[in-house]
């Protein structure tokens, strides 16, 4: 049986009264995704920085790669890579020269960063300072940083968050292909497409609470509601539209009413999404 | 996945300090700055005068022989002989350690030297050259300026009058900068040297003096305005480290690439070292070249002068993080610069004028450090006379730089 790469059990931390993490618990295996998705202030950020050791837990604790959660474990911090949302890059330096006082900080002495360059697209920026980058320059030297050590378990904060669709496009497959690799990932966003596409399993949190955990098809099939969505042309000449629940009495026997209409335009089934199952848990909006 | 070897403090600490210093080689502000401070600094202190002018130099009118002749047949009249007169002639009024007479020839000369219009040289054969300044003339080669600020006009009748008993005026003559004090010695200077003039005794008996010079007597040998810089020259050079040193330990903070740094082997302790050792170098090296530059090593001194710039080195380190870490912003870092540093320079600047410092100033942190610097640089003291200060310094030193780490570990933890 797979070992879990993370194993959270009912870690808590609060600032000052303000309880941020609420006893949580969830596990990531190698190779897995897990999308941490809640809002601005859910506490995905600061789960994230109690299991990076930059915040000590209040209560609860677990492993990460059989090291325990909140000790000063330099061992550990050796076998993960971390993406800050904040890009805390030296700006002065160059991208090559960025990666490569990173990875002489992890004992790489022959570190293949321009390999890395490459791989996020920058191979031929690697001699310019950060402080000409764009921001999408920026998250992809973010990225490669936290490849740098060629971890084993990564955590990725609002990766793509404010980027151009393309450069967002980058970075997924990149994350994609490290998880394929074997990497243990936790990804937190509130994209929700983002959280959809790319996790293996998806974790609501909202106030500090997981309130859902489970594959993106899962939650979808758990709390989505089967509908479909139907076009009609009215007799004033107006196109209307009409969305009919299938899980109700009358549904299907209204779906098949319309179908044999003629003045039917278009069926179209209505899928639920992660953000109106999340709107559906929470109340809460995932953008806010 | 491959798991990366274990790494040793030192090279942690090596790793910091090699991209520290590349990102101090790169601040192009404070590398112009340092550079800049290193030359001018250097330069500075050796145009200084390295004399101390100990003698006031005093303009007098006219010549004491003419006052002398005008007042000859009322002097006879007074049973005045003529030895007594020629004797007279011959007096030389002015004091070896404190006042030199020049005799001009007329008042309006006179007032026009004090006035800065005309200006005085002697040549080297001790003869008096007068310079038109104000109409343009050359400054004469091969003889040096008289600075004169002070002169006496005595009337024609002064020794009869003085002699005779009758009240004379007399005019003392004032550059406006000129010290209240000094017109005061003049003025008694004038009536002492009038009734010598005149042949009489003082109409008060004066009682004997004797002057009691505690320490060594540095009258004839006081140190110049250059060896007087010395201090803070170094503490110019130490200033201008403490501004890079704080915008590089701000800079990580406000960037928050520090945060980027725990996530890595890297515990704080790799850091702060990184930083003191960084900082206690760069401060180090440049205080070692301004001293080079303003000839303070010997021989005999430069053990002892190393260790003063090294626990120098460290106290301002110590203020450099301190201030780092306070700055929220370039103003703010500014700001709390100035806040920090001003005090530590006023010891350096109390060195230039005469007088004992205040015992405030004494506990300031660099007040043992400036003594130490003028100690062995200029009255060439040793290990043994200068233990003191280098224990109080090395003490504040460790005072500084342990507040300075208990602040930035605080305040890297919180971000």
């Amino acid at each position: 049986m797979t070992m879990p790469a993370i194993s959270v059990k009912n870690l808590s931390y609060s600032y000052g009264k303000l309880q941020a993490v609420k006893k949580i618990s969830f596990e990531i295996f190698p190779g897995e995704i897990l999308g941490f998705l809640g809002p601005n202030g859910a506490g995905k950020t600061t789960t994230l920085k109690a299991l990076i050791g930059l915040l000590k837990p209040e209560g609860g604790g677990g492993q990460i790669l059989g090291h325990a959660i909140g000790r000063d474990d330099p061992a550990l911090r050796t076998r993960i890579g971390v993406c800050f949302e904040e890009k805390n890059l030296y700006l002065e330096m160059s991208a090559l020269e960025n990666l490569n006082f990173h990875a002489a900080l992890y004992g790489i002495r022959k570190p293949d960063s321009m390999a890395l360059l490459q791989r996020v697209g920058l191979g031929d920026r690697a001699g310019d300072r950060v402080a000409n980058f764009s921001k999408g320059m920026r998250q992809r030297l973010m990225i490669s940083r936290a490849f740098i050590n060629q971890p084993a378990v990564l955590f990725l904060d609002e990766p793509t968050g404010g980027l151009d669709p393309v450069t967002a496009a980058v970075i997924r497959r990149l994350i994609r292909e490290e998880a394929d690799s074997g990497a243990a990932i936790l990804l937190t966003t509130h994209n929700m497409m983002e959280a959809d596409q790319l996790s293996d399993r998806v974790a609501f949190i909202n106030e500090g609470e997981i309130v859902a955990l489970d594959s993106a098809e899962n939650l979808k099939l758990k709390y989505g509601r089967r509908a479909v969505r139907v076009r009609l042309r009215g007799g004033d000449g107006e196109i209307r539209e009409e969305l009919i629940p299938l899980d109700t009495k009358e549904g299907p026997g209204r779906l098949a009413e319309l179908a044999s209409s003629p003045d039917l335009l278009t069926i179209h089934t209505e899928e639920a999404t992660l953000e109106s199952i999340f709107i559906q848990l929470t109340g809460r909006r995932l953008a806010g | 996945m491959r798991i990366p070897p274990a790494i040793s403090s030192a090279r942690i600490v090596g790793a910091i300090m090699k991209k520290d210093l590349r990102l101090y080689a790169r601040n192009r502000v404070y590398l112009f700055l340092t550079l800049l401070g290193l030359l001018s600094l250097g330069v500075l202190f050796w145009v200084m005068p390295d004399e101390v002018e100990e003698a006031i130099i005093l303009a007098v009118s006219p010549p004491v022989k003419e006052i002398v002749e005008q007042g000859r047949a009322g002097l006879h009249e007074l049973g005045f002989s003529e030895e007594k007169l020629m004797e007279l002639e011959r007096a030389d009024f002015s004091n070896e350690e404190s006042i030199e007479l020049v005799e001009l020839e007329s008042e309006a000369l006179l007032r026009e030297v004090i006035a800065g219009t005309h200006e005085l040289y002697r040549t080297g054969d001790g003869d008096l050259l007068v310079r038109n300044r104000a109409a343009g003339e050359k400054r004469p080669g091969d003889a040096h300026r008289l600075q004169i600020e002070l002169g006496i006009v005595f009337p024609g009748t002064f020794i009869a009058d003085v002699a005779g008993g009758k009240q004379s005026s007399v005019k003392v003559y004032a550059d406006s900068a000129v010290p209240e004090e000094i017109r005061a010695a003049i003025e008694g200077f004038v009536r002492e040297n009038g009734y010598q003039l005149a042949g009489r005794e003082l109409p008060v008996e004066l009682p004997e003096e004797e002057a009691i010079i505690l320490g060594p007597d540095r009258a004839g040998t006081q140190d110049s305005l250059r060896e007087k810089l010395r201090p803070l020259l170094a503490f110019f050079i130490l200033l201008i480290e403490t501004f890079a040193m704080a915008s590089l330990v701000s800079t990580e903070l406000l960037q928050r690439t520090v945060t980027a740094l725990q996530v890595t082997p890297m515990k704080i302790g790799h850091f702060l070292a990184a930083k003191i050792i960084f900082g206690t170098v760069m401060a180090f090296l440049q205080g070692l070249l301004i001293l080079l530059l303003v000839g303070a090593f010997t021989p005999h001194n430069w053990l002892l002068l190393f260790t003063i710039i090294l626990l120098g080195s460290l106290l301002f380190t110590g203020v450099a993080m301190l201030i780092g870490a306070a700055g929220k912003g370039f103003l703010d870092q500014l700001i709390y610069a100035l806040l920090f540093t001003i005090p530590l320079l006023i010891p350096a600047f109390a060195m230039l004028f005469p007088g004992t410092a205040s015992s405030w100033i004494r506990m300031i942190p660099s007040f043992p450090l400036v003594g130490l610097l003028m100690g062995v640089t200029v009255d060439l003291a040793g290990w043994s006379e200068s233990l003191p200060a280098l224990a109080a310094t090395a003490l504040w030193s460790v005072l500084l730089c342990g507040a300075s780490l208990a602040v930035l570990k605080r305040k890297v933890k919180s971000l």
